[in-house]
Parts: structure tokens; C-alpha cells; sequence
């Protein structure tokens, strides 16, 4: 982005009652364009919310980080560069660079690293909190010709790297990645002498915009996908099962069919990291099962479900797939070699990204797979991750096997051996309890998301509750599902949010959660801040289903009423209770 | 030099946004209150950046108007 374009973006009008984000920046340099360039960034990314940044002293990186209180801000954003660890690793001081100075120089950066660790771990534990280790190049005060890394320089680059790979594992904290800088903006180009000297502002303009940018997409990331669909023949193995039988297909070296073993890698890591996996095909269902048990596949047919393999149209097997994934088309993405059967899928759902798989171009497939990885890209992994797939298996023999509702569910269910675990207190660093609230769509009270600083705000008031469900049953488990934000006022409570995953559907969860909110409180009546959206239709239903009152607004719920209505629970319900 | 003077209005217009076209062509650092160092530094970087010049610093504080800036662009565009 150009300056003048970011003083565009920045002026651009917003609603009357835009929500604000506060964004304290800190570095230690004039912060000038960066500012500028931060503040249009995220704009961009978030066209109707408003940003505010402020600063704070030239000079004093740790004192700003020390002195970030969460009232003040809800994100923080340091900027570190080289003269922020010792003065005398920039250009502006002039306090020696003799080599008896050298390791005195590392001592300092080493003694400054940990005191910024500390305040940004402190800043942390209220506060989402992204950033920016050194960019620019070290000025030259070391004795070795550029060619050759000198002792100290690799010290301190180390003394970096283990501050940024420390920071990392906290999971409020987000390291800007240097190697993608690297790409959009080149080492050589970042560093501005004059504008450092005049104005004390380090950077050339196109490397203040791309730091700026990167920051932005960590604070505000878009969603990120949740499922692929893969083609089989010439996509996850070269060859043509039909033709080359199961040992004629390949995904070797010595085959010259070595990217699709590749891809088979890449899909088994994308599974393992809670993403869908699934296969679309047109071929002997037979055939493909014998495929599948070829031991050197470096995916199992475990981490692909479904696998809808016949003749028909591929978008009929999407359908299915989404069906029994249960989620829509744009969370989706779908990777055929054939361009026919692209525009196929492309034709019946607009909204799914559709890729080509480049069989023979070796660098359009490397791009395909970084542009894989950015669309499902994850910052935690959590234990939820890795059972999805499980759990959707086992949703669907459950549908399957309850076949409808009554009498036929009633003795599924009682026979499921079901037991509900609900966490009720406010656990702030419940990663899974804020993912589910800004990935679920279906079964979503109003369809409101919370950025990480407004989790954490609605969990600083006293009065507010985080309860938390999760699901086991003879099937397996689905780990943590549900979500409720609300109040307690006396014998009423109100709920402001509330979402359960799609996959825990049809098992009276959400009966149960009531059921033990309205007994274990003695509650009288809960009232729900709901909302229509598009896609909350279950949500609707469910609450249409416990109440005669027309959804309009908020909905309220008498026990009388829900008493009448609750059907037969067969869940055992564990509860742990944290004021 | 027509199509010089309208990207520098528009230079212009990006830091100085309330004033008209005909105010920015007689601004100058007396006339327009907002026109500050901070104002000056941006200003000039918008400059720099759409026209592709360095200014140097013995030049900046002479560049204290808009035919100052359209002067100084029109020099060293054209060098």
C-alpha cells in the first residue's frame, strides 16, 4: 500500500456506532508511517470498525510495554528493532563501536530481551499481544567483511530467535513471521538512514507497509477454511486406477511422481490438525479400497471421511461430503486435476474455492500448497483438533442408526451411554471456548463474534459466566462442544451467547445444558439475546421448540415452560462449578 | 505539467483533506494551521513516494509552500 492510499483508507467514513479497536503500538523508533500504515491495515481488513492507536515515548520500548494496562488498549503491538536492546545497535547514538565493546553490546542485548519478555508476558495475560522482532539490518560494527557472520552477530541473532520461539508458546501472543517479511519485503530495501536521522523513523516507506500489513492479518486473520475435498487419479496419486491398477499408481521419487507424495503428506498433516479431509471420485469403489490398503500410502483412509468414490457428477459426492461434514460450501476447498470437473463443482457451488492440481508444474503446485497451508492455517492446535474427524464418523452412525425422532431416538440415546462434562467458571484461556464462539454458524444464538480483547473484557466483569460442555458417549468423544456467555441476576440468568458445534447435534445437548443451568441455580427463567442470521436455523428451531412466544428479540424462557417441553435426558452430567 | 500539478494537489489534498483545490494551491506553512513538522514529514514522504524523488535534507526546510514543492518536484523530475 501506498502512504497516500493508507491516508485514503484511513479517512474513509464509518457507521455511526462502529465498534472501536484500541491498539497500542509500541517500538522505540518515531512511529510515524507505521502508524499510519497499521492503522489502514486493519481498516482494510475490518471496513466498519474503528482504530485507534496510540504510542508512547521515543526511546523507551520496554517502559511503553511496561506501562500497557488493558484499560488503555485490546490489542498490543511491539515493534522491536536492533537499537531497542542496546543503543549502540543503532544509528542515532553515538556510544562506540570499538571491539572491546562487542560483548558488552551482546551482555546488554541479552539483559534487555529478558526484561522485554517479561513485560510483554505481563502485557500478555490481559491483552492479545503481536510482535515484530528486529527487520533491519545490523549496522556494521563488526570486525568480519560482510560476507562472513561474525561470532556476535550470531549471538544476538540467536538471543532473538529464543526470545520470539519463547514467546510463541504463549497463546496470546503472535510472532510475526520473518521469513514471510523476508518474501514482500527484501533485507536490503528496509532500512531509510536519512528518514532515521531526520525523523527518527527507521523505515522506508514499502517496508513500514509491509510490516504494518502483516501485523494487521495477525490481529484481524480472516476465518480460516475447514475442509478439502480431494480428487484421486493424477491428484493424490498419478496414474489412473481404472486403467493402471493398484500398483500402478504411484507417488515416488524414482517415479517421477514424487509431488503427489507430497500432497498425501501435506494431507495427512492437515488432518492431524483437526481439518476435514475427504475424497471425491470417479472410479470402481472396489478398486479404491484396494488402493487404500497399499501400506506405502502416506495417508491412511482413517484421516479421509468421507471417501465418496462412484460415477455420477462430482458435485454430488460434494453435496454428500458437506452434508455429513455439515458445513457450507465457502469453508471448503476443493482440489481436482481436471478442469471439467472444476467447473463442475464451480458451477453448483460458487462459494467453494476450486484448485487445480498442477500435476506438471513443480512451482505452481509449491505455491498451491503455501496457499493451502495460509487458508487453513491454525495458531493452536487443540485436543478438540485431532478428534473431529472421529466424531463426525460417529455422528453419522448415530443418524444412521436413531433413523428420526421419538421413540427411536429416546432409545438410541438411552442406550449411547452419553455423559456431558460442564465447566462452569471463567477459565480466560480457554482457546477452544473462544474458537467455537467465532467459528460456529448453525447453532449460534445471534451470530456474534468476539475478538480476543473483547473475550477477555466480557470475562474481567464480575458479573458474567463462561460455561463450557463437553460430550462423550459409546461412540467416541467430541471433546469440548458448547458455549454459553451470560449473566446471573438473581433467580433469572441471560444469555449472550451461545453456540454448539454442528457435530454435537441431535443428542439433547442443548436440553441438558438448560436443564442443569435452570436446576443447579434454582433459576426461574433465562432470557437469550437472540438473533436471527442466515445460517442459525438449528438455533431457531431448538428455541421454537421450548417456547410459544414468537423469536423476535430477546426470547425468554420460563422453567415451567421448559419443564413441559424438555424431552426425556439420558446424559450423565458431571459438573465443576469456579466462581 | 498539468497531470504534475493534480497528483500534487492530490498529495496535498491526502495530508491537508479539508482543503479545497484552490486552497491548496496557495497553501503554504503560514497559511494552513495543520501544516506542523509532523504534517511536513508526511507531506513530504507522500511526495516522495508518488513522484519517485529524494528530497534531501538541506532541502526540506525550504519547502515550506505548494509552488515551493511543485517547484522542487518539477526540477528533479525532470533531471
Amino acid at each position: 500500500m501506498k502512504l497516500i492510499d493508507a491516508l485514503a483508507v484511513i479517512r474513509r467514513p464509518l457507521p455511526e456506532n462502529a465498534p472501536l479497536l484500541r491498539v497500542s503500538l509500541a517500538c522505540g523508533f518515531t512511529p510515524l508511517h507505521l502508524e499510519t500504515f497499521l492503522t489502514a491495515g486493519l481498516r482494510e481488513r475490518s471496513p466498519v470498525e474503528r482504530v485507534e492507536v496510540t504510542t508512547g515515548l521515543f526511546g523507551d520500548l520496554a517502559g511503553n510495554i511496561e506501562g500497557i494496562r488493558s484499560a488503555d488498549g485490546d490489542v498490543l503491538v511491539a515493534v522491536i528493532e536492533w537499537q531497542d536492546l542496546d543503543l549502540r545497535l543503532g544509528i542515532r547514538n553515538l556510544g562506540g563501536w570499538r571491539v572491546a565493546e562487542l560483548p558488552d553490546i551482546v551482555k546488554s542485548a541479552h539483559r534487555m530481551l529478558a526484561r522485554l519478555e517479561k513485560a510483554i508476558l505481563t502485557a500478555a495475560a490481559s491483552i492479545p499481544s503481536y510482535i515484530s522482532v528486529p527487520t533491519l539490518p545490523l549496522p556494521p560494527l563488526f570486525t568480519t567483511p560482510s560476507q562472513q557472520a561474525s561470532a556476535y552477530e550470531l549471538e544476538l541473532r540467536q538471543a532473538v530467535s529464543s526470545f520470539a520461539a519463547s514467546l510463541a508458546t504463549h497463546a496470546r501472543i503472535r510472532i510475526l513471521s520473518a521469513s514471510h517479511l523476508d518474501e514482500i519485503s527484501p533485507p536490503a530495501a528496509r532500512f531509510d538512514i536519512q528518514s532515521e536521522l531526520s525523523a527518527g523513523f527507521p523505515y522506508q516507506l514499502s517496508h513500514a507497509s509491509a510490516v504494518a500489513e502483516l501485523l494487521a492479518a495477525l490481529i484481524r486473520n480472516p476465518s480460516a477454511k475447514k475442509g478439502l475435498i480431494t480428487d484421486l487419479d493424477e491428484t493424490l496419486w498419478s496414474g489412473i486406477l481404472g486403467e493402471n491398477g493398484v500398483d500402478g499408481i504411484s507417488w515416488h521419487l524414482d517415479q517421477q511422481a514424487h509431488i503427489h507424495g507430497l500432497y498425501q503428506q501435506f494431507l495427512a498433516s492437515l488432518a492431524s490438525a483437526g481439518i476435514l479431509t475427504a475424497v471425491a471420485s470417479k472410479n470402481d469403489p472396489a478398486l479404491v479400497q484396494q488402493a487404500f490398503e497399499r501400506e506405502d500410502l502416506l495417508i491412511d483412509n482413517q484421516s479421509l471421511y468421507p471417501i465418496d468414490v462412484h460415477w455420477g457428477p462430482k458435485s454430488e459426492s460434494v453435496r454428500r461430503i458437506l452434508k455429513t461434514w455439515n458445513i457450507a460450501a465457502d469453508s471448503v476447498v476443493f482440489i481436482d486435476d481436471s478442469p471439467m470437473e472444476l467447473a463442475e463443482v464451480t458451477a453448483v457451488f460458487p462459494g467453494m474455492e476450486c484448485l487445480a492440481f498442477p500435476k506438471t508444474d513443480y512451482q505452481a503446485f509449491w505455491q498451491m500448497l503455501r496457499r493451502l497451508r495460509d487458508a487453513f492455517g491454525k495458531a493452536i492446535v487443540s485436543e478438540e483438533d485431532s478428534i473431529r474427524l472421529d466424531s463426525i464418523r460417529a455422528a453419522s452412525h448415530l443418524h444412521h442408526s436413531s433413523n428420526g425422532e421419538g421413540t427411536s431416538l429416546d432409545s438410541f440415546l438411552q442406550d449411547a451411554q452419553a455423559s456431558v462434562a460442564i465447566s462452569f467458571g471463567k477459565e480466560k484461556e480457554d482457546h477452544r471456548a473462544f474458537e467455537l464462539i467465532n467459528k460456529t454458524n448453525q447453532f449460534n444464538l445471534n451470530g456474534k463474534r468476539l475478538t480476543e480483547s473483547s473475550w477477555m473484557a466480557y470475562l474481567n466483569d464480575p458479573t458474567t459466566f463462561l460455561m463450557t460442555v463437553s460430550y462423550e458417549d459409546k461412540y467416541g468423544a467430541l471433546g469440548k462442544i458448547a458455549v454459553l456467555l451470560g449473566r446471573m441476576r438473581g433467580t433469572a440468568a441471560i444469555i449472550n451467547y451461545w453456540v454448539m458445534s454442528c457435530r454435537a447435534f441431535s443428542r439433547r445437548i442443548e436440553h441438558q445444558c438448560l436443564s442443569w443451568l435452570f436446576q443447579n441455580f434454582d433459576l426461574q427463567e433465562i432470557t437469550f439475546a437472540y438473533q436471527p442470521t442466515d445460517r442459525n436455523k438449528p438455533i431457531q428451531d431448538f428455541l421454537a421448540s421450548i417456547t410459544t412466544t414468537p423469536l423476535t428479540g430477546d426470547v425468554r424462557v420460563l422453567r415451567i415452560g421448559f419443564s413441559g417441553k424438555c424431552p426425556s435426558l439420558f446424559h450423565q452430567a458431571k459438573a465443576t462449578v469456579n466462581a | 505539467m498539468h497531470n504534475l500539478e493534480h497528483r500534487l494537489v492530490r498529495c496535498f489534498s491526502s495530508v491537508f483533506p479539508d482543503l479545497d483545490e484552490e486552497q491548496i494551491r496557495n497553501a503554504s506553512i503560514d497559511s494552513v494551521p495543520g501544516w506542523h513538522s509532523l504534517a511536513s514529514v508526511t507531506l513530504i514522504s507522500v511526495v516522495q513516494e508518488e513522484f519517485g524523488v529524494q528530497v534531501s535534507l538541506t532541502d526540506l526546510p525550504n519547502l515550506v509552500s505548494f509552488s515551493a514543492v511543485q517547484n522542487y518536484v518539477q526540477h528533479h523530475v525532470a533531471s
